[in-house]
């Protein structure tokens, strides 16, 4: 059974219309690409799976797990197993990096009628999963992505992803505004989490991510509806021939960034 | 005059008139006869009044309390009561405004040190108080102030001789039982001799059960700071529901002094907490540090007021307010720089968390400033919880109860953190977490 199902998906955000009808479907195990010009709908579908207010889901339903997604609260959809990587991810001041994940672990673990763990175990935890994505432990302890550069936020998100062993990731533009090394560390953390139970959608704007991830399947999305599935040559081709050649306003531009 | 004025004035007159005053000294004697003329013409604030234009102060007008006159006794109850509030080391506990000594203890008092009852210190130290008692805080300026030296008899002297240091808090607990409409008129006097540093940690609180009677506990602090002094003073207010709260904290620093107030207002129906810091030498830095955090009908009224009437002094504010429910919470800061304070330096911030639609903050910045070279800065700021935030801590799994928790801990923090790591802290921190909107609902599911 498919992990995530988005069927006829069209949603809205301040009365205007951004998702048009999304199929797709992720089996667990398998990496999903999906790539698009700016305006596309990357990031509000990644919104709407994520349970941000302010979307307005007005037809199409998504199954997790073949149950019905949209109706939980966010903090329910994580702990059912969802996790967003924030493209743009939130400073709190005065909330600890190390506590606020060590709350939101044991919150997902109480909702599943698990024990908690303890500082100690937790810090165990936490340690290791640091490894994966080189985060050193002087961040644990900061404020939540307070004063943290653009690759150190990214880090910080595949960081709580390890620690909180989503069943589905969705990575909105983790990509994004990353150094080739940052971007190596990033993809690098992400390698390491794929496995046979776990699904992916990796949203980016820019073909260079797949050569550091690669993915099961690409879809390109346009004017908020999937315009083209393939394998891994899609994105190439995209990379090859830009987003002009799929008849869309603006994708040249894009590629034409991408490249630079 | 209205029924109120009237009913407090005939309690200060029965006061001065009882028999066991007749053994007073006489500059006692005057000294309350003095405050209840200043009483009379005052009368009691309206919200007419400008300093007290958002102080709802019907229910002390309504409340008819009076003074309570039989001497507490201990019971477990009580004992358990201060253990729970209370830290190790020194302390007065007075119970309904009238000293508790069964429950008090001065052993492991630091030398150089003297904490007492006030009225022993009437008796031991008549000169000192007779010089110092009602300069700080002037009757004739402030009714409530007035009202409090007409009935003035309960409270505490602390002393610190030249030089004298103490690491361990010094305490006063005043507890109210709720059981009748009493009115506690507490004076502190501080006095602080050259080069001493203390630490001092006022606690008020109620030991009554939930549902009580109102009280009305109206405190005076006054503070003297000799050259080079240093006093830590923390206020923490966590009187019950229905309890009416009016405290003023009037100090005096001389120079090279500093003076840090803490002042953290959790309880009560009504509370107005009032800080007053002056610089009366060269030199002198003062830290004035509020955490209101207002449910339910609370009213929670906090007014600071600096003095900086001579040269290079330095003054830092931070008060944060956290409300919900229906409370409201008010600050109203001045700041005086006289023609004379060159080279002041002086930061306030005011800042209020609103958790509900119809929780309210009030914030008043006044500065005054008649000198030219002075660096003086100031905010105030409403907010709410950034939704961002907390779509952040949800997305990650945390309840949005428990979300607001957080954020709501996060930004009460600040003042929490600025008092120095250590038991006295540990106390706040855990008074805090139990004020704090969700703590019940935690606990039971913990």
């Amino acid at each position: 059974m498919a992990l995530l199902t988005v069927r006829n998906l069209h949603a809205r955000v301040a009365g205007k219309d951004i998702l048009k009808g999304i199929d797709l479907e992720v089996a667990p195990g398998e990496v999903h690409a999906i790539m698009g010009p700016n305006g596309s709908g990357k990031s509000t579908l990644a919104s709407v799976l994520a349970g941000r207010d302010g979307y307005e889901v007005t037809q199409g339903e998504v199954l997790f797990d073949g149950k019905p997604l949209l109706e939980l609260s966010p903090e329910a959809r994580a702990a059912a197993g969802v996790f967003l990587a924030f493209q743009y991810p939130v400073e709190i001041p005065g909330v600890g990096n190390i506590h606020f994940l060590r709350t939101a672990l044991n919150a997902q673990r109480r909702a599943k009628g698990l024990e908690e763990l303890d500082a100690m175990d937790f810090l165990q935890l936490a340690k290791e999963k640091s490894k994966l994505v080189q985060l050193d432990a002087a961040f644990m302890n900061r404020s939540v992505n307070e004063g943290f550069s653009g690759g150190e936020k990214k880090r910080n998100e595949i960081f709580q992803m390890a620690v909180l062993e989503p069943r589905l990731a969705i990575l909105d533009e983790t990509d994004s505004g990353l150094d080739i090394d940052a971007l190596r560390t990033v993809a690098g953390g992400v390698n390491a989490l794929r496995s046979p139970e776990r699904g992916m959608v990796l949203i980016t704007h820019y073909q260079r991510l797949l050569d550091y991830i690669v993915p099961d399947k690409v879809h390109v999305i346009a004017a908020g509806r999937i315009v083209r599935s393939g394998g891994r040559e899609l994105a190439l081709e995209l990379e090859e021939k830009g987003y002009g050649w799929l008849g869309l306003d603006g994708g040249k531009k894009a590629t034409a960034e991408a490249r630079r | 005059m209205t029924a109120a004025l009237a009913h407090y004035l005939d309690v200060a007159t029965r006061f001065q008139a009882a028999p066991e005053q007749a053994s007073a000294p006489q500059w006692l004697k005057r000294l309350r006869a003095d405050a209840l003329g200043h009483f009379e013409r005052q009368g009691l604030p309206t919200t007419r009044d400008e300093a007290w234009k958002y102080s709802r102060l019907g229910a002390i007008a309504e409340g008819a309390f009076i003074p309570r006159t039989d001497v507490p006794r201990d019971s477990a109850h009580l004992s358990a009561v201060v253990a729970r509030l209370g830290l190790p080391g020194p302390r007065l506990v007075f119970v309904d405004g009238r000293l508790a000594p069964e429950l008090s203890s001065v052993a492991g008092l630091p030398r150089g040190l003297t904490l007492k009852p006030l009225r022993d210190a009437v008796r031991e130290d008549g000169e000192l108080l007779e010089s110092l008692l009602g300069q700080r805080a002037l009757a004739n300026e402030h009714a409530f102030t007035a009202l409090n030296a007409a009935l003035l008899e309960e409270g505490v002297l602390l002393r610190l001789a030249p030089g004298a240091l103490s690491e361990v808090p010094v305490q006063v607990v005043f507890l109210t039982r709720g059981d009748a409409p009493v009115l506690s008129s507490p004076r502190i006097l501080v006095v602080a001799g050259e080069s001493s540093e203390a630490t001092l940690v006022e606690t008020y609180a109620s030991a009554g059960p939930a549902g009580s009677a109102a009280t009305f506990t109206n405190a005076v602090t006054e503070v003297t700071l000799g050259d080079n002094a240093s006093l830590h003073h923390y206020k923490l207010q966590v009187e019950a529901d229905a309890a009416l709260h009016v405290g003023a904290l009037h100090a005096r620093q001389g120079r090279d002094s500093r003076f840090a107030s803490h002042a953290f207002a959790f309880g009560g129906a009504m509370a107005r907490n009032e800080v007053h810091a002056a610089f009366a030498g060269e030199g002198g830095d003062a830290t004035l540090n509020g955490l209101y955090v207002g449910q339910g009908a609370q009213h929670l009224d906090n007014r600071t007021a600096l003095d900086h009437a001579v040269p290079r002094c330095t003054s830092r504010e931070l008060y944060k307010g956290v409300l919900d429910g229906h409370s409201r919470g008010t600050f109203h800061g001045l700041i005086r720089v006289r023609q004379d304070a060159q080279r002041t330096d002086s930061r306030q911030q005011n800042r209020n968390l609103l958790l509900s639609e119809s929780a309210q903050a009030d914030a008043r910045p006044q500065l005054e400033i008649f000198a030219d070279d002075v660096k003086c800065a100031h905010g105030a700021a409403v907010g709410r919880l950034d939704a961002q935030a907390l779509f952040y801590l949800r997305s990650r799994g945390v309840p949005q109860a428990e979300a607001e928790r957080l954020l709501t801990y996060a930004f009460a923090r600040e003042v929490v953190e600025a008092v120095p790591a250590g038991p006295v802290r540990a106390n706040i921190e855990a008074l805090l977490a139990s004020k704090l909107p969700g703590a019940a609902q935690r606990e039971v599911t913990a």
